[in-house]
């Protein structure tokens, strides 16, 4: 049903891609911790290896978590689909766009 | 003057009974536009698609007249500003539960009274704009009202900002920090829509269906706290309180009586707001059950008595006559009442070192409070999670959430709730628009999402904001000074300016044996 109005309502939305440049949003939840409230969020280079993105993006928030072991964490998804994330690749390569959840657990 | 006034002259004094007042101020002043059309005098009351056929049809109870209305809050006010006075001549914030209570007050300032403001702002333009006299003074005076309520809680909680930290800056913060986001964007979302859907929103959804849940809070757990000047302001605003929602109940009726077409419209509203309204109710959740020193009822308590006993048994039946159905979605919300508030203050509790108020980990008296309330679900669910932060605390640590959270789309809440039917699955609900991923927090946002995905793809989301650089800077100190955060407002309550304040000023009164 579209917006009611007087005029034509027409807006960009407030977060497109284009507005990163060469980066891009990635969402990241923790499945199964309570101690974080929800996924996280960041703003990372679409061409990433996916490697760099675990190390140096997801371990540290991880490491909030006084418990977090970087070696326990497995079972990588992508949305709802299951996710063989090979470090060398890119955030691109693997299918990762703008504001793509990704879960993993321990 | 010593004169006698002539007796002509003073039979044309002569009072009119009220409601005769009433009827000269409201119809005897309106009159039909000769210049201009009447659609280009009221050019917004048509596009909505509501149909109103006789504008007289709009019966106001409280038939105000402006003598009685200036009389009646002259003197609450003279009241009001007699509490403030002696409270604060005799230091009476030292006679508070404890400095944490204000932690309360601060979300108040930020969250609610700029809604106040916003609300003044809206009612006058629909003061201006409805067609019929008696709606339009009825917006007027709701308009002055809120104006005064703003007025009022800044007068009355700024008392504490000499004392205590994070009650400076609540105006800017209202525009930028990003759990103020949560109330703006709400309140944006019904300014912008039409004059009909804000009344429906605002004043039927806000301050009719969901007032109790959200205002009495603070308000009994003012009271129940040493808080009395939030208290009296309250009562000051009480009676203003019941006519907002008699208007509220009024302009429900009246559009449904006007014609049957209006019925799917409303319905829709009535449906998108109750969860928005809902949603944002869960920010008080979250402060009911986990922000006053003496908690007044749990959420889930007031949940059943006001929304679920007073709402769905006693309204809905009404307005059943109607054609109007409980509001899609509310299974959901009686379905998480045991959860809410945990959900919530968990988000305030990971994210306080970004926020102009302190949060704490439960104590071991609180949470056998909350386990009294929620059997069914603190001990197994959100007990445990407390007592790792409560070990990590005893071993010197503070656990902090290192980053920024998802938002949804929609409330703008952090996507912390949990499926309805599984507390240990967080719900994430996504939708494509255009070819980019929306996230959404519930069926419910998810639904107002779709139904109008043009308006909600705009949102200003702070944690995007961030990342888009609009927000002072990449570092946590340089967001924090954007959003007008001093250091010390923030963070864990435990060894923060505020609670040294309070020890300090306790023992040197114990030691003078005050």
């Amino acid at each position: 049903m579209p917006v009611k109005a007087l005029y034509d309502y027409d807006f960009p939305s407030a977060d497109r891609a284009e507005l990163f440049g060469d980066d891009q949003l990635v969402y990241v939840h923790w499945d199964g911790n309570p101690l974080f409230c929800s996924a996280a969020c960041f703003r990372v280079p679409r061409a990433l290896p996916f490697g760099e993105f675990a190390a140096q993006i997801v371990g540290p928030w991880a490491a909030s978590d006084p418990d977090f072991d970087p070696g326990a964490v497995l079972r990588w998804r992508l949305f709802d689909e299951p996710l063989t994330p090979e470090p060398g690749r890119s955030l691109a390569d693997l299918g990762i766009g703008h504001k793509a959840l990704l879960h993993f657990s321990v | 003057m010593t004169q006698a006034a002539p007796r002509a002259a003073a039979q044309k004094t002569r009072k009119l009974p009220l409601k005769e007042r009433y009827a000269l101020l409201t119809r005897d002043l309106d009159w039909e536009p000769s210049y201009v059309g009447k659609e280009q005098l009221f050019p917004y009351t048509s596009y909505e698609g509501i149909k109103i056929h006789d504008w007289d049809g709009w019966q106001d109870p409280f038939r105000l007249t402006v003598d009685a209305y200036y009389k009646y809050q002259a003197e609450k006010d003279k009241r009001l500003y007699a509490v403030l006075d002696s409270f604060a001549q005799s230091q009476g914030h030292l006679g508070l539960s404890d400095a944490s209570y204000l932690n309360a007050i601060k979300l108040f300032i930020q969250g609610v009274t700029p809604l106040e403001y916003a609300a003044h702002r809206h009612f006058a333009y629909l003061a201006r704009y409805l067609e019929g006299p008696a709606p339009r003074f009825a917006a007027l005076c709701q308009s002055i009202d809120e104006l005064r309520h703003c007025q009022t809680q800044i007068h009355t909680i700024s008392n504490y900002n000499k004392y205590y930290g994070g009650f400076h800056s609540w105006s800017k913060m209202h525009d930028r920090v990003w759990y103020l986001s949560v109330p703006k964007s709400l309140f944006d979302d019904a300014m912008s829509a039409g004059p009909f859907e804000f009344l429906i929103s605002i004043s039927f959804s806000f301050e009719y269906l969901l007032t109790n849940l959200l205002f009495v809070p603070f308000m009994s757990g003012a009271s129940f706290n040493g808080d009395m000047p939030t208290m009296s302001f309250g009562f000051s605003a009480q009676s203003d309180e019941s006519r907002h929602m008699t208007l509220g109940l009024e302009a429900i009726k009246f559009l449904l009586e006007q014609d049957e077409a209006n019925v799917p419209i409303i319905q829709g509203w009535i449906d998108k707001w109750f969860w928005r309204a809902y949603r944002m109710s869960a920010l008080v959740a979250g402060m009911m059950d986990y922000m006053l020193p003496k908690p007044v009822m749990s959420w889930k308590e007031a949940f059943e008595l006001y929304f679920e006993d007073q709402m769905l048994g006693g309204l809905f039946p009404d307005l059943d006559f109607y054609g109007i159905t409980p509001p899609r979605h509310v299974e959901d919300a009686i379905a998480e009442k045991d959860h809410l508030s945990h959900q919530v203050y968990k988000i305030l509790h990971n994210f306080s070192f970004a926020a102009s108020f302190t949060t704490q980990t439960p104590s071991e008296e609180h949470s056998r409070w909350l386990a009294e309330q929620y059997p069914a679900t603190y001990p197994q669910l959100y007990k445990p999670v407390w007592d790792k932060h409560a070990r990590a605390e005893a071993a010197g640590g503070r656990i902090f959430f290192q980053g920024l959270p998802q938002l949804c789309q929609v409330c703008q809440i952090p996507m912390a709730f949990t499926e309805p039917d599984d507390p240990a699955a967080i719900s994430f609900r996504r939708s494509e628009y255009r070819g980019e991923t929306f996230h959404t927090c519930s069926n419910g946002c998810q639904w107002i999402f779709e139904r109008e995905p043009e308006k909600y793809v705009q949102a200003w989301l702070p944690v995007h904001q961030i990342y888009q650089g609009h927000c002072g800077g990449a570092t946590v100190p340089e967001v924090l000074q954007w959003y007008g955060i001093q250091d010390g407002d923030n963070g864990e309550y435990k060894g923060s300016p505020d609670a040294r304040s309070w020890a300090q000023w306790h023992a040197s009164a114990a030691a003078q044996g005050v």
